[in-house]
């Protein structure tokens, strides 16, 4: 554990969450330099895209790329907003809570240098609806920042106004979908719209708006404090900086590490985890939250970032890794996520409506004893037919890359799922009683 | 105009097209339209569920799989409808990979679908149907007990819901928030568990409600008045006119075997209705019932019955009537055609009569949607030929000083008897009175009949002619059904009359 680990660093102090505790560990110092030397606002996101910082929130995309899609205030005059996509709703990923929770500040000066750079009027940040302590510790910084003179009006003495909203969310994953988490924002039921029109020509109210992550916009003020190139230098290739990594699971230590991008999978999990709980074998790991899929123990050197991980047909998604030791069920494993998809598909396409239960439908009867061979070409077909891009959001696609994993790396158990009979037959076979997650 | 006729009326001179290719074609599409419109415009059917040229796209059915080719990107499946047209697009509908997507999507549309075809109102015209039969494979292949849902929900006095056959397209939910601007119906539930409802079980209210079952691509929203009452293909469909306002919407009238009318349903044009027709209009079905038809000649008898003879004898009797006496009062009906009207001008000349028609009393209808409140179908049409607007009153009153008065076209009795008016009764007494209607007025309570003859007309499902519209808009009406027996065709019938009258003349 060589690396240094700035995402995280100012939680050591009791009150990081407060604006006293935040200022005393230079917080606000890259706000408050852009406000006093009047950097333009192109030059910050030119920064933030010469960092090489990429989204947190699952698909990576460039950050700062994505804040120079924004209209030229110049030609096009309408208000514009910026969303935080603090929903963070993928099964296994819970690293947007520790950040709220404990440097809510951190978030904050994010925000404000993001609303600088892409001249936003408003900045609305979407919790999700059960965390609770997350909201309320943000409520409470708002507050503090307000009265400081760095949210409102005239920001620090300075021209730069930007308030900063903040939206509960009700209890949907579809709602931590960018357009989803719009349309929840305006009021409405959180179906995601189809792109074009892009957010950032189309987006709240029908004004330009960039929707980010927590942990990206976090990264933000380290960016422009310490410079491109030092973020640059962290991390791999292709991927910049630090992640924070939830690990969950059948592990000795689960948590949320501070990692650079890059490192391999079985570094987080041994290094920093503990390994897997009780001395057992590992049977599959899941590498950045429950779209990505099963991946196979002998992959677990990968390197944990976007380009290594597309490579072994899985992808990086939030960085939320799930362990699987070797008395879990990755049948019994899928069937609880297909539920979980089902659940939570919105209902707008019909690929996903019908696909996701179809799938939850299928596992169901191959846990029960009831699958048939042909199930496992008819789970192949059903998510060829939802995905790659066949609906409007990828929704369908998470439920897709699951089933199609287990598939490809775990077909050995589906057969024997189906020629044993279920379950119950499959666990009595098995040298430890099966656990699931 | 109203708003909706006003957005969806003729076409911009602004409006931006650029070329593209579709299945082979080259196509001027416009830029402002999904590319869905292009492949229609193309002659190309793209199937769709969610999408209606009437109604905001959505692009949630993921049925309208086109292949685009666009610059050096390789082709790619993706859905016409929430596609935008960009210049030197190459689409492509019939590739294997756009079948495939279809074919994909179709199956998870009938996955849950009940399949009870066979009892199902829409069967013969459901694009699920349609689809299934041109894209589908001949079996599904999910085993899983398909969804239990409510089979008869309902919607108030208009709609029935069928939960089960819904494939949750939306149609219904925009329809109401963007045509009659009443959104009253939604999606609750969500996921695998998403139904249409009304809020807290409302029954649905407007005069708009019938389009739902139209705008609804299954069965699972029919008109309870059309419940189990014809298979649609055994109705015969005439496209003709509305004549229930002066908007004179464009419709489809079905007669179920040369029968009665059993549905009426709106047409597109884009000038006049754009895709709707209001409750009113869809559901005057009794304004066409062949029951209690006034057919062939009556003439009042000594018993306060009346005698029966044929149309032809009528005439000659008709023409004697006009003859005798001085100048002729004749009272047309707003729902002559301009044909009839011109013929019946020409009648009146001859005989030297005053010539007008009934302005019909306004109701309280109007909207700013479609109904314009003023029942007269044709009476601009009318008023641009010369004939006089009277109201019933001013007829009535008009009358006494005229010893003839010839009442001629549909529900021109009824029409008399409006509002304060007291129709045949109202008319001087010793006046010869002659009634060319579809029905006989009520027979009044004491005394002689009131009228002299009675001449049985065609209604307007059994006439061909053109009205003119509120705006200004010439339309036609055609014949979805024969007139009964012993009813002639009113053109011919003013022109016998006309000629009888000719003869007559020449004779002395």
């Amino acid at each position: 554990m060589s690396h240094e680990t700035y995402l995280l660093s100012r939680m050591e102090r009791g009150d990081s969450h407060t604006l006293a505790g935040y200022e005393a560990q230079g917080g606000y110092a890259a706000l408050k330099k852009i406000l006093s030397e009047g950097t333009p606002p192109k030059d910050v996101t030119d920064v933030v895209k010469e960092s090489g910082l990429r989204g947190r929130g699952g698909a990576g995309f460039p950050t700062g790329l994505k804040w120079s899609f924004m209209p030229n205030e110049e030609q096009d005059s309408r208000t514009r907003y910026m969303a935080v996509n603090a929903d963070e709703s993928e099964p296994g990923t819970c690293k947007d809570r520790v950040l709220m929770e404990r440097d809510p500040h951190g978030l904050l000066e994010g925000c404000l240098i993001a609303a600088w750079a892409m001249s936003l009027h408003g900045v609305y940040i979407y919790v999700r609806g059960e965390y609770r302590m997350s909201y309320r510790r943000l409520e409470e910084a708002i507050q503090e920042a307000r009265a400081a003179g760095l949210i409102g009006k005239n920001i620090q003495g300075t021209d730069f106004s930007c308030e900063i909203h903040m939206h509960k969310g009700a209890g949907a994953y579809i709602c931590g979908e960018e357009t989803g988490l719009m349309e929840s924002l305006e009021g409405k039921r959180g179906h995601p719209r189809p792109k074009p029109p892009f957010p950032a020509g189309f987006g709240l109210w029908g004004q330009p708006t960039t929707v980010n992550n927590v942990e990206s916009i976090f990264n933000v003020p380290f960016i422009l404090e310490r410079g491109a190139d030092w973020f640059k230098a962290i991390g791999s290739k292709k991927s910049s900086g630090n992640f924070l990594c939830c690990i969950s699971g059948h592990v000795e230590k689960p948590g949320v590490y501070e990692v650079p991008l890059g490192t391999p999978a079985s570094t987080i999990l041994n290094e920093h985890a503990g390994g897997v709980w009780r001395g057992h074998n590992l049977r599959a790991w899941i590498p950045g939250g429950s779209s990505t899929g099963f991946l196979r123990p002998e992959i677990i050197d990968t390197p944990m970032d976007h380009e290594s991980l597309k490579e072994v047909g899985s992808m990086f998604g939030t960085g939320a890794m799930i362990i699987l030791d070797q008395t879990a069920s990755v049948v019994h494993s899928a069937l609880v996520l297909m539920d979980f998809y089902e659940h939570e598909s919105c209902g707008q396409c019909s690929q996903c409506r019908e696909g996701t239960q179809w799938l939850a439908q299928v596992f169901q009867r191959i846990h029960d004893g009831q699958g048939r061979m042909e199930d496992i070409d008819l789970l192949s077909d059903i998510s060829n037919g939802m995905a790659p891009g066949k609906t409007i959001c990828a929704l369908a696609d998470a439920a897709a890359i699951p089933t199609h994993s287990v598939i490809r790396n775990f077909r050995d158990e589906l057969v024997e799922y189906v020629q044993a009979g279920g379950h119950t037959a499959v666990s009595k076979k098995r040298a430890l009683p099966m656990e699931t997650v | 105009m109203s708003d909706l006729t006003k957005q969806t009326s003729g076409e911009p001179s602004t409006i931006e097209r650029v070329e593209i290719t579709v299945n082979g074609q080259t196509v001027q599409a416009r830029t402002d339209k999904p590319l869905i419109q292009a492949c229609v415009q193309a002659e190309v059917e793209v199937p769709h569920y969610c999408y209606h040229p009437g109604l905001t796209p959505e692009g949630s059915c993921r049925i309208c799989q086109v292949e685009v080719q666009q610059g050096k990107m390789p082709a790619r499946v993706m859905v016409a409808c929430r596609t935008p047209v960009m210049p030197g697009m190459v689409v492509n509908t019939e590739t294997e990979n756009a079948h495939d997507a279809r074919r994909e999507c179709l199956e998870f549309l009938l996955k849950n679908h009940p399949l009870d075809c066979p009892i199902c109102d829409k069967a013969g015209e459901c694009t699920l149907q349609d689809y299934s039969f041109a894209e589908g494979q001949g079996e599904g292949r999910s085993v899983e007990p398909r969804r239990k849902l409510e089979k008869r929900k309902d919607l108030g006095d208009v709609i029935l819901l069928d939960q089960e056959r819904c494939i949750l397209c939306t149609r219904c939910v925009r329809f109401m928030e963007e045509v009659p601007k009443s959104p009253q119906l939604c999606v609750a539930g969500r996921g695998s568990h998403s139904t249409i409802e009304t809020w807290n079980d409302t029954p649905l209210s407007g005069n708009y409600q019938g389009n739902l079952a139209d705008v609804c691509p299954v069965g699972a929203l029919t008109l309870k008045s059309f419940r189990f009452k014809a298979r649609v293909w055994n109705l015969t469909k005439t496209a003709s006119s509305c004549g229930e306002c002066s908007r004179g919407c464009a419709t489809t009238v079905e007669v179920l075997r040369k029968g009665e009318v059993t549905r009426i349903r709106p047409r597109h044009d884009e000038d006049v209705n754009g895709w709707w027709i209001c409750d009113t209009g869809r559901f005057a079905l009794d304004a066409f019932s062949l029951a209690d038809r006034l057919v062939g000649t009556l003439l009042p008898s000594a018993s306060r019955g009346w005698d029966a003879t044929s149309v032809e004898d009528g005439l000659q009797i008709a023409s004697d009537m006009l003859t005798t006496g001085d100048k002729p009062l004749i009272i047309a009906s707003p729902w002559l055609t301009q044909e009839e009207g011109g013929e019946l001008l020409a009648l009146g000349q001859k005989i030297n009569a005053q010539v007008a028609f009934v302005s019909t009393a306004s109701n309280d209808l109007a909207d700013d949607v479609l109904h314009t409140g003023d029942p007269g179908p044709n009476r601009r049409g009318l008023s641009d030929l010369g004939l006089k607007a009277m109201t019933a009153e001013e007829i009535l009153h008009t009358a006494s000083e005229h010893s003839t008065v010839l009442c001629i076209g549909e529900r021109v009795g009824r029409l008399l008897g409006e509002g304060e008016a007291e129709g045949f009764n109202g008319l001087p007494t010793g006046a010869r009175v002659l009634l060319f209607d579809c029905e006989l007025p009520e027979a009044p309570t004491e005394g002689n009949s009131p009228i002299d003859i009675a001449i049985g007309l065609p209604s307007s499902v059994e006439r061909v002619g053109h009205w003119v519209n509120i705006d200004g808009l010439r339309r036609n009406i055609l014949q979805a059904r024969p007139a009964p027996a012993g009813v002639w065709n009113t053109l011919r019938l003013l022109k016998h009359l006309h000629e009888l009258l000719t003869n007559r003349e020449v004779q002395s």
